[in-house]
């Protein structure tokens, strides 16, 4: 079932090529009505087992093992909800080899999400870059192909050192079948081989997030590619990179990963910012989102790389959340651009008068971006910030707090450039959304409300990091709540301080009753990271100290 | 060692060299049904004598799968190693068959399916051959057949190539002949299996090595010994390139690999070997960034074929058992993925014009989406990107130099890899960019459908392999 998900949409892409050139719309509704059955399916199978083939035997076992569950479970619903309204509301020319790209993208990266062997991660890793390179080729705006090469190289180049990591891993290991292993199963790999291969992964992962300075393929590509795929780009493929930090290296690499953090905190600060300070600038209102999407992807780094379970599972929320809003956004900034012919917020202005539900879905899906209260962008970004601030990591939590402001100015330049002020003489002023367009963006809305109202499931399915953490572990988390996971989450601290605390105790001198000798907190020390993270919890320390004077 | 010259040779001795003689009659078969059949009829009858043989050939040699036998006193032995040698010779031969109907005048057509056969024969006699003599030998058919073939067409570069290939590859030939004649002093014995006894002087023994792989990288031209290459396979008619592509390297690796695994002292079998994976690595370098410049259909692919046959005697690094076989897989995807490349180019070429041109892809996924969908997946193939045997078979490649200690070759492996992409990309570019200027060339139809048999074909086996790694097992022992 699974290996169809994957297969079927790949090679309904590759035999669109025997209809003929001028079924356009039956291209284009067949596409629709593949991406709605692959989310149907998925969504009626949150616990479809792991499904796995012998591939190779040697030098390293690897199988095609897929499996739907964890984070990529909601990654892959996420991506064929995009890809259905997408392409609902595609019209470009030859829209039939349109459609095969969007469909070849679609099996290859439900493959990449549903991937439980790392070669096969790979495999799919490489094979999703191929239709973004063709589509940016054949239906570049500019009839230039500087921005196709500059995102194959930069991808490919990540994606061979994931490869040959791959392979490094296999060969250490002795198997790449390991995301779904039970982590305590797997033999430990020696510092020097883990930091090497440590590297590869990251390397590619970062590439593909992007983060600053690996990022300037990523601007261009948003601005080049039409909108329908640019929207399911930007909301699915660039979370592949976060996607393997979460269960790639932090499950297999924990020493490095941890290593590696303050550099991460450092990289995933800098996009935070200047990605929104880019973002404040631009005149191309494709370009606006692109930055504020590498400003974004930032807060998500932050998250990953803060070890703190709050945070991880806002960082889940955060990465459905903005695959949702900047698909929406990015396939209403399409339909500005095909009713005027430009998206230069310079040239636009007023379309809110004669385009009042254009408007009005545009000023929805700002505000998610913006984190307004009650939609998605909201619920990840308290979650993260939450986490980050209890993990002991102070400052980074108030600096993120700096782009969410700048968030706010540039998403409502954006939505002030093109829908409010009076109306611009010499751009056509087209009629307003068709029923049809507004159904394709309908789905959109109601997950990003969904979703900003509760979160809890989402975030949940970050403690089963693995599918192979028993679906019984995910039917618990996932009837909670948001707030009672966070509650939970609070606990499991507060549970981990006691521990914390009685090992801090053991390790302090004695007086002469026994008693340990805790020194008074000083005020330098306080928020800060070398002070033991249990005296923050002034009740449990005093519990531990009575336990110990027993 | 002289008392083998005296056993008189057995009926065995000559069934383990049948393969290569069935083809070589055929070859014959192919000269005598030219001479009697009307003219309209001797392309298509070249074409299937020719099938044919290769096809029976390759029967007899798969019954002795499991029955190695060592024939003429040491000189030639028929296993698993040379079965598979053999097989891919003659899926190679076949598929340059197919695309060989449009190729030559009608009254060269038989002479020159013949002198393909006969290279082919070469080639597997090198396959099965474990002493100095039976190399040379087979060498030497490969390659004089192969002269004559460069020549054919009827363009001033093609009997430039002919004449360039004429001398560089005779040096070569000197080389090589030079250095068996140093080991022979050295050991005494012009069997391979001799080269591992205690050589009566090591400075003749080494030298003679040297000057021995010289002479084979020359064959599989690997950089720096690769310069003639590119001119040569821009020359040469369509057909006899895709050949050469691939035969002759195969005939070529098939010395190396024995060499290397099986023939060496084991004290300084390392020591003598690290020169040929110096220049693997050069290769797999400069192949790649001389592919960059080209514009040229057959000229990339000579130099992608350089970089190839790097990443197999990369492959082969460290001499581990898994490494051959893997050298062996790879060797197969590459055969697979190259001609069907070059049988795609083949699908455009036209009286007067090859379509190996860069131009004349142009708009090609416009015109043809077919053909233009399977030429980016042959391309996918060779810059090793999935989902095809080029993308598992660099994997395979990858894992077993990591696993013996040679990770710095993995390493320049992935580098010229990524260099690789921007020239086959190249012509992904060409045939989906709309760009403005371009002639549009009208859609046309080829001479014959065999080579879409052999598009095809190569196809499937290309992504049958990725999903199904298949390295044949049971091709050691490689000398007695």
């Amino acid at each position: 079932m699974i290996f169809a998900l994957i297969i079927a949409p790949i090679v309904a892409g590759v035999l669109l090529v025997l209809v003929p050139r001028s079924a356009e719309a039956f291209a284009k509704w067949f596409g629709v009505a593949l991406a709605t059955i692959v989310f149907i399916i998925v969504a009626l199978e949150p616990h479809a087992s792991d499904e796995s083939l012998r591939w190779l035997s040697r030098p390293f076992v690897a199988n095609f093992h897929v499996g739907l569950g964890g984070i990529g479970y909601w990654i892959v619903l996420l991506l064929a909800l995009s890809t259905a309204c997408a392409l609902a509301v595609t019209r470009v020319p030859r829209q039939r080899d349109f459609v095969a790209q969007m469909l070849v993208l679609l099996g290859a990266m439900t493959g990449l999400f549903v991937a439980r062997d790392l070669l096969l991660f790979a495999l799919f890793w490489d094979l999703m870059l191929i239709p973004v390179f063709l589509t940016l080729i054949a239906w570049s705006p500019t009839r230039s192909t500087a921005t196709a090469w500059r995102y194959l190289v930069y991808n490919l180049v990540g994606g061979l050192a994931l490869l040959l990591a791959t392979a490094a891993y296999g060969v250490v290991q002795g198997t790449t079948d390991v995301l779904a292993a039970n982590p305590s199963m797997l033999a430990p790999i020696s510092p020097a081989w883990a930091f090497w291969i440590f590297l590869g992964f990251a390397f590619a992962f970062l590439i593909k997030t992007p983060v600053w300075p690996l990022h300037t393929w990523m601007p261009l590509t948003y601005a080049d590619l039409p909108a329908p795929m640019v929207a399911v780009v930007s909301a699915v493929q660039s979370k592949a990179g976060l996607y393997g930090f979460i269960v790639v290296t932090s499950v297999l690499l924990p020493g490095p990963m941890h290593g590696a953090a303050p550099a991460m905190f450092v990289l995933g600060l800098i996009a935070l910012v200047y990605g929104a300070l880019a973002a404040l600038v631009q005149d191309d209102a494709k370009r606006v989102v692109a930055y504020s999407s590498l400003s974004h992807l930032g807060l998500i780094v932050l998250a990953i790389f803060s070890f703190n379970p709050i945070a991880l599972g806002g960082a889940v929320v955060y990465i459905v959340a903005h695959g949702l809003f900047s698909a929406g956004l990015f396939i209403v900034l399409g339909e500005v651009e095909r009713r005027e012919d430009t998206r230069l917020l310079s040239r636009l202005g007023g379309l809110g008068a004669r385009n009042p539900k254009l408007a009005g879905g545009l000023t929805i899906l700002a505000l998610a971006t913006l984190g307004l209260p009650g939609l998605c962008g909201f619920a990840g970004e308290i979650l993260i910030l939450t986490g980050v601030y209890r993990a002991g990591f102070v400052w980074p939590a108030v600096v993120a707090l700096i782009p969410i402001i700048i968030a706010a100015a540039y998403m409502l330049r954006v939505l002030q450039g093109l829908m409010n002020g009076p109306e611009v003489a010499d751009v056509p002023q087209r009629r307003d959304m068709t029923p049809l367009e507004m159904l394709a963006l309908a789905p959109l809305v109601i997950a990003i409300v969904l979703l900003g109202v509760n979160p809890g499931p989402v975030a949940a399915s970050s403690r089963a990091l693995t599918s192979a953490a028993t679906a019984l572990a995910n039917v618990q988390t996932q009837s909670q709540s948001g707030i009672a996971y966070c509650k939970q989450a609070l606990l499991d601290q507060r549970r981990n301080a006691m521990e914390r605390a009685q090992r801090y105790l053991a390790s302090l001198p004695r007086d002469v009753n026994g008693r340990p000798i805790v020194p008074t907190a000083q005020p330098a020390t306080i928020g800060s990271v070398q002070e033991p993270s249990c005296l923050r919890y002034p009740d449990v320390m005093a519990a531990a100290v009575k336990a110990t004077a027993k | 060692m002289t008392p083998h010259l005296i056993v008189p040779f057995g009926s065995a001795d000559w069934a383990a060299v049948a393969p290569p003689t069935v083809v070589g009659v055929a070859a014959l078969v192919v000269i005598l049904a030219d001479l009697m059949l009307p003219r309209r009829a001797r392309r298509i009858s070249a074409i299937a004598i020719g099938i044919v043989g290769l096809i029976v050939a390759g029967i007899i040699a798969l019954q002795g799968w499991h029955h190695p036998y060592v024939a003429f006193g040491g000189a030639f032995i028929e296993g698993g190693f040379a079965i598979v040698f053999e097989g891919i010779v003659i899926v190679a031969a076949i598929f340059s068959l197919c695309m060989s109907y449009g190729f030559a005048r009608d009254d060269q057509i038989g002479g020159a399916i013949a002198l393909m056969l006969w290279s082919a024969t070469g080639a597997m006699l090198m396959a099965g051959a474990a002493s100095l003599m039976m190399i040379f030998l087979g060498l030497e058919l490969l390659s004089l057949a192969l002269y004559c073939l460069c020549g054919l067409a009827a363009r001033a570069s093609a009997r430039e190539a002919a004449l360039k290939y004429l001398i560089l590859s005779s040096t070569a030939s000197g080389f090589l002949l030079y250095g068996m004649a140093l080991l022979f002093g050295a050991t005494g014995s012009v069997a391979l299996a001799a080269l591992a006894n205690p050589p009566i002087s090591a400075a003749l023994f080494d030298i003679g090595c040297g000057m021995f792989l010289v002479g084979l990288c020359f064959k599989l031209s690997l950089a720096p010994f690769h310069v003639w290459t590119p001119d040569v396979f821009e020359g040469a008619p369509l057909p006899v390139t895709a050949f050469m592509s691939v035969v002759t390297k195969a005939g070529a690796l098939a010395a190396v690999a024995r060499f290397a695994y099986a023939a060496l002292p084991q004290r300084d079998h390392a020591a003598i070997l690290i020169p040929l994976w110096i220049v693997a690595a050069i290769s797999m370098i400069v192949g790649n960034v001389g592919a960059l410049a080209q514009t040229d259909i057959k000229r990339l692919l000579a130099y992608s074929g350089i970089a190839q046959l790097g990443y197999i005697v990369a492959a082969m690094a460290g001499t581990s058992a898994l490494g051959l076989r893997y050298a062996i897989f790879y060797l197969g995807a590459y055969m697979f993925m190259n001609l069907g490349a070059f049988a795609v180019v083949t699908l455009l070429s036209r009286e007067n014009d090859e379509g190996s041109r860069l131009a004349s892809f142009a708009g090609l996924g416009y015109r043809q989406p077919v053909l233009a969908g399977l030429m980016t997946f042959f391309l996918l193939a060779l810059a090793g990107l999935p989902p095809t045997a080029g993308f598992i078979g660099k994997i395979l490649i990858l894992a077993t130099d990591v696993n013996t200690g040679y990770a710095w070759l993995a390493v320049l492996l992935i580098v010229g890899t990524a260099i690789s992409v921007y020239a086959y990309f190249k012509i992904v570019r060409a045939m989906y960019a709309r760009t403005i200027g371009t002639p549009v060339l009208p859609r046309f139809v080829p001479a014959s459908a065999l080579p879409w048999v052999g598009v095809a074909l190569c196809a499937i086996a290309t992504l049958g392999l990725g999903l199904y790694p298949f390295a044949p097992s049971d091709i050691l022992p490689l000398v007695r």
